[in-house]
Order: C-alpha cells, then structure tokens, then sequence
C-alpha cells in the first residue's frame, strides 16, 4: 500500500514538472477554470430569481451540489481521464506491452499514472463553492456529518472510475472508443443539477447507466441532511459492488490483448 | 463556383459516409445540455405553480426543443479545429489551392448537418413528447424562421472563423474558445429565455452577437415574437452577419502576414 502510494507521488511530481514547462498554458486554464464555475453560478441564481426552491432544493443547497459537482469532475480528470486517455493509445498501438512488463499491479498503473495537474483547479474550486455554500445554508454541520459527506464524495469517483474503467476496457474489443467516452463527459453535464429533476427515463440512465447522478447528488444530500449514515453504507457497498465489476471486466478484457505484433 | 460546390459536396459526402456513426454520436453533444435546462426549469416552473413570467412548462418545453434544432444547425467546430490544422501543418497545402479554405468547411459542415438532421428530429420528438410541448406558433413564425436559421447558420460560421484566425497570432486557442462558449453560455438564452433573465443581462444579450444565432431563431420557432419583431430580427441577424464577414476579411489578411507555416 505504501508503495503505491510512494509510486502516485512519483507519477504526481513527474506530471507537475511536464506542466510546469508550459507555465502560461497552466494560469491560462485556471483561469478558464473560473471562467466556468462562475458562469454556472451565475446561471444557478438566474434561476432562483424566479423561485426559492427546485425540487426541494434551496439556492444553498443548490450551491453545495454545483460545488460537489466539480469535486467529482475535477477528481476524476485529474487523475483517471488523462490516464485512461494513454491507455486507449497504448491498446491501439500496441504499447500496452511495457506496463504490462512492470512488476506491479496493472490496473493501478494505467488508472493512475497520468495525471492532468491544471484540475486541481477543480478542487479547490469546487471545494471553495462548497465552503460557500455551507455558509449560506446555515446550519452546523457536526464532524460526523463532514466524514460522510467525504466518504460520500470517495465513493462518487470510484463509481465514476469504475463506469470509464469499463469503457476503456471495451478498447481491448474494439479499438477505438474515444467516442464512446466523449458521449459519457457529455453525460456529466447533468449532474449540474440534482438528478430528481429529471424525468425518469433520464433519472434511470443518469443514475445507473452514467452514475454521475448518484455520484453527485448524494453528497450534497448528506450536506442537505436528506441521507444519513445508512445510506452512505448503502452508496459504499454499491461501489464495491461497482469497482469490483469493472475490475473483472478489465482482467477479462486483458486476456484479449493481443500486444504489438501478435 | 457551383460547379465547384457540387464537385465538393459529392467529396464529403463520401468522407462523411465512413464515419456515420460517429457523426449521430457527436448529434447528442446538441441535445443534452438543453434537455438539461429544460428539466431545472421545469421543476422550477412547477415549484411555482406551472408558469414564471409569460412561460408556462410546456412553453418551456417548446422554447428548449426549439433550442435543441436551433443550436444543431448552428453548430460550427472551426474555431476548434483550425488550431490543430496549423499545428499539424495541414493549412499550407490548403492555402496552395486556388479555393479559399473557408469554403471546404461550408460544405463539411453543410453534410454533417444534413445527415444528423432527420436522427436529431426523432429524439427531438421523444423529449417533446415526455415533456409536453405545446406549440402556439402561426405559419408565418415558419416562414420567419427559415431565413432567420440560414442567418443564424451563417452567423455562427463565421464568429468561429474569426476566433479560428486568432491562432495566427497566439498559437493556442484553448483559453479564447473557453471564453467565447462561457460568454455564449450566459447571453445565448442557454441558461433561461432571454424574457427571464435580469436586465442587464438582456441588454448584453441584445447588443452581443451570441443570441442572434441562438436565442432568437429558437423564439422565432417556438412562436413565441410578433411579425413586427420577428422582421427586426432578421435585420439584426443580418447585421451582425455582415460585421463578422468584414471582420473576418480583415482578420484573415492580417492573419496570413503573421503565418509562418509549421515546419516551413
């Protein structure tokens, strides 16, 4: 466990050093950064101009969502889009063969090996929204209330993870799915606003099919006091159930490759 | 020069008819961010009652399937791909030819919208039909909206080539195109129609060019303008069309002065 801990800070500071070769390009999209948070924002209140609550949901909670929103987004390109991004080059070219040589785990390897630091902007971002929005609502929040809400926001990237994992693995099939994964960041868009707003042929796929619904809404729920520790422990055993899923898929879809010149 | 179009035209088609899949896919990137709206608002509509201002849900629904169409056939990805074009040194041969490059891109994106068209009205019709749109337009808000989509088209095409010609002077466009989808975003009439925004918002929207080619061809659709307004529409429309036109003449001269070709 140390030791792929010691490894991701390895991958982390390499990364950072890329990046850091192109220093205007890094403010540059922090700055696009605020540009999007603050426009989302500004569309959240236009919205509560004309109303105090949507579905239930007050313009604090809202505010909470919109910043768990981009935790989870900013979580999952930060680390697992841009790896998986060289994962589908590495199978259509063939050069899966040197990770596969390595002498550790695989699937850590190619989930978490390219990092894109500029989304750390997302984070902390979406974090600072978050503490925003707290305020706004008012109420304490208790230290057990805090643990939920992060465990609940771990559980949202591993759902997520495990959704590309397994999209990524189709790779291994049929080569090109970039598509396929475009589809899917378009999906995200929706966890903007909380998934009971949607009618439920979109709730349905939004929750099971692009978990981004799920992965999103029940933070803020933990944070709106809509769920308590019960569901939380349901969220985790379902992504369990979820990371070890795509897990086997990965291992089966593994089998199929065939390397560089086989 | 017809001639030369009908030659082009028989090209893509060929080219776009091996990626079909991928063409139907990238339709959806349309649909999803109003269906998205469409929903927010909704619930917001139905938390008071069934109607804000003058919209009532199904208003709501009419205006955002009108946004759908409207924004599908507004599509233009120039200012994305041009970068790349520069980067990868494809523009130099281009340039060599004796038709300007701008024309290569009409039809491209011409053939993209003809062959997503019919797949984009049938999932239009699944939304319309699950969020019950009402629809309280006249013949003429049909005949208005022909012309006025041409525009709009046109519009948006060349607002991506002047953004595409900014390349020649930085290089990377990212942050540029960020900034010109987020202003969209917020004086496009994406977030609410442009009759529910706070008015300083409806004044930039009004004096940007971004709702001339959004907004307000999907109003015009929904039938939801008078005959008098629609017609000062379609003058602002061509207006702005105009100025992006000079603009890009401008940008694009100045621009090749500027070029040094990747690699040469």
């Amino acid at each position: 466990m140390i030791r792929y801990l010691r490894m991701f800070r390895a991958f982390a500071s390499t990364e950072f050093q890329f990046e850091m070769e192109y220093r205007g390009n890094f403010y540059l999209g922090i700055l696009e950064m605020f540009l999007v948070i603050g426009t989302s924002i500004a569309a959240v209140l236009v919205m509560f101009g004309h109303t105090t609550t949507m579905n239930g949901w007050t313009l604090p909670q809202m505010i909470v969502l919109l910043g768990v929103y981009y935790l989870i987004q900013g979580g999952v390109s930060l680390v697992f889009a841009p790896s998986f991004e060289r994962l589908m080059e590495h199978v259509r070219a063939g050069t899966l063969d040197f990770h596969l040589l390595k002498p550790v785990n695989v699937q850590f390897l190619v989930s978490t090996r390219h990092l894109k630091i500029v989304r750390l902007a997302d984070l902390v971002l979406g974090l600072i929204v978050v503490i925003v929005g707290l305020f706004q609502v008012g109420e304490q929040i208790g230290g057990g209330q805090a643990l939920l809400f992060s465990a609940s926001i771990f559980f949202g990237w591993m759902l997520v993870y495990s959704l590309i994992l397994s999209l990524v693995t189709l790779a291994f099939w049929f080569v090109r799915v970039e598509n396929l994964l475009a589809i899917f960041w378009a999906f995200t868009e929706a966890g903007r606003f909380p998934v009971d707003v949607y009618p439920l042929w979109l709730r349905v796929s939004l929750s099971t099919i692009v978990p981004i619904g799920i992965a999103v809404t029940a933070p803020a729920n933990v944070i709106a006091g809509r769920m308590d520790w019960i569901g939380v422990v349901l969220l985790g055993a379902g992504t369990v159930l979820a990371v070890g899923i795509a897990s086997a898929l990965w291992r089966w879809g593994l089998r199929s490759y065939t390397g560089a010149s086989a | 020069m017809i001639r030369i179009y009908r030659q082009l035209l028989v090209a893509q088609i060929q080219a776009a008819a091996q990626y079909r899949i991928q063409a139907v896919l990238w339709m959806l990137f349309s649909i999803i961010r109003p269906v998205i709206f469409l929903a927010a608002w909704t619930a917001v509509s139905n938390a008071q009652g069934g109607s804000i201002g003058t919209y009532t849900t199904s208003d709501f629904a009419a205006y955002y399937i009108a946004l759908t169409i409207v924004g599908h056939l507004t599509t233009a990805w120039n200012s994305f791909e041009f970068e790349f074009e520069i980067r990868q040194g494809r523009l130099s041969p281009k340039l060599l030819r004796p038709l300007h490059p701008l024309h290569y891109a009409v039809v491209e994106n011409l053939i993209w919208k003809a062959t997503t068209f019919v797949p984009l009205l049938v999932v239009c019709a699944l939304v319309a039909a699950s969020f019950h749109v009402e629809w309280h337009g006249e013949w003429w808000h049909l005949a208005l909206f022909v012309p006025s989509i041409v525009l709009a088209a046109a519009l948006a095409f060349m607002i991506a080539w002047v953004i595409a010609t900014a390349t020649f002077w930085l290089q990377r466009i990212n942050t540029v195109n960020t900034l010109f989808q987020r202003v969209g975003f917020m004086f496009a009439g994406q977030i609410a129609p442009l009759a529910l925004v706070p008015t300083w918002m409806q004044i930039v929207s009004y004096s940007l060019p971004f709702a001339y080619f959004l907004a307000i061809p999907a109003e015009i659709l929904r039938g939801g303008v008078t005959l008098e307004r629609g017609l000062l529409y379609l003058v602002g429309q061509a207006v702005w069309l105009a100025l992006m036109i000079v603009a890009f003449r401008f940008a694009w001269r100045a621009g090749l002065r500027e070029f040094s070709a990747v690699g040469a």
